[in-house]
């Protein structure tokens, strides 16, 4: 199963009626037959930007994290409903980050040109398009085309 | 024993200056080959001078690139333009430049992180690379 991270942003309410938000939208996971894994909350802070929703503009917002696992082909229509929600300003929706194994490459990177293995394989590849040549070394004691 | 004795004096003889793994690797080799020539250079073992290899500081610290970390991503970008600076400027590898370029994007679309400036607060944060050195010449 993927887990899945909304990242949501509210418009500036009391908490009474806040709380009545975030338990609407916990339900529309719940209804699409989704688990909820964490649910955080970012803070009341200002936007980066200026958004306008819904017909009015914003400058703050609250933040809220929701961490759940639904089944993939409800994402569309979770994102459906809450775009007609008035009290959210954004929500985007992520999916959650895999530890990432890889080992640094920056050593090979820094060689010089000749030495990094992918500008070898250039090379290599645009070797390929050259014209057959014919070598003089094959045997045969004459040229056997027109010179 | 008579063997451990001179082999004993030889680390002590060559000690100083030199790697220990070259120590080693002569040692080693007057051990193996004595029936021979004791004194035989064993031309198989390791580059004993072989630098360290380079690593981004990303890779070092085994730091995880996330697009809610925006304190971390704010350092890749510029204060004057909210630009990504390129691979040639941050000295990150090539996976990880991936990966910050990809956490950045996210992190503006849902608002988290300016598109035209650096956050104000952040300004002040250390520098992890120097902007006016790149490693490999640009064309800005």
């Amino acid at each position: 199963m993927i887990t899945y991270e909304l990242m949501l942003l509210l418009r500036t309410m009391p908490k009474p009626e806040l709380h009545g938000v975030l338990k609407r939208i916990a339900t529309a996971i719940f209804d699409k037959g989704g688990v909820i894994r964490k649910l955080d909350n970012l803070g009341h802070k200002d936007m980066p930007y200026k958004t306008s929703s819904h017909g009015v503009v914003y400058n703050k917002a609250s933040y809220f994290l929701y961490e759940f696992t639904v089944p993939p082909s409800s994402i569309d229509t979770l994102l459906d409903e809450y775009g007609r929600d008035v009290d959210i300003i954004r929500r985007r929706i992520y999916k959650k980050n895999e530890e990432n194994k890889f080992k640094c490459t920056l050593d090979e990177e820094l060689q010089p040109p000749p030495y990094r293995k992918e500008v070898q394989e250039m090379i290599a590849k645009a070797r390929r398009l050259d014209k057959p040549k014919f070598s003089y070394n094959n045997g045969m004691d004459y040229y056997p085309f027109q010179k | 024993m008579n063997f451990l004795v001179r082999n004993s004096n030889l680390r002590s003889f060559i000690g100083a200056g030199y790697p220990i793994k070259y120590i080693q690797g002569i040692c080693n080799t007057s051990t193996s080959s004595s029936t021979t020539d004791p004194d035989a250079p064993d031309f198989d073992m390791e580059n004993p001078f072989e630098k360290e290899k380079q690593q981004c500081v990303l890779c070092k610290h085994n730091i995880e690139v996330d697009y809610k970390n925006v304190r971390l991503l704010s350092q890749f970008q510029s204060p004057y333009t909210g630009r990504i600076y390129s691979r040639n400027i941050t000295g990150l590898c090539k996976r990880q430049q991936q990966l910050v370029e990809r956490e950045i994007k996210k992190a503006q679309v849902a608002a988290l992180m300016p598109t035209y400036f650096k956050q104000p607060s952040y300004l002040k944060d250390p520098q992890l690379f120097d902007i006016e050195k790149p490693l490999r010449p640009h064309r800005f």
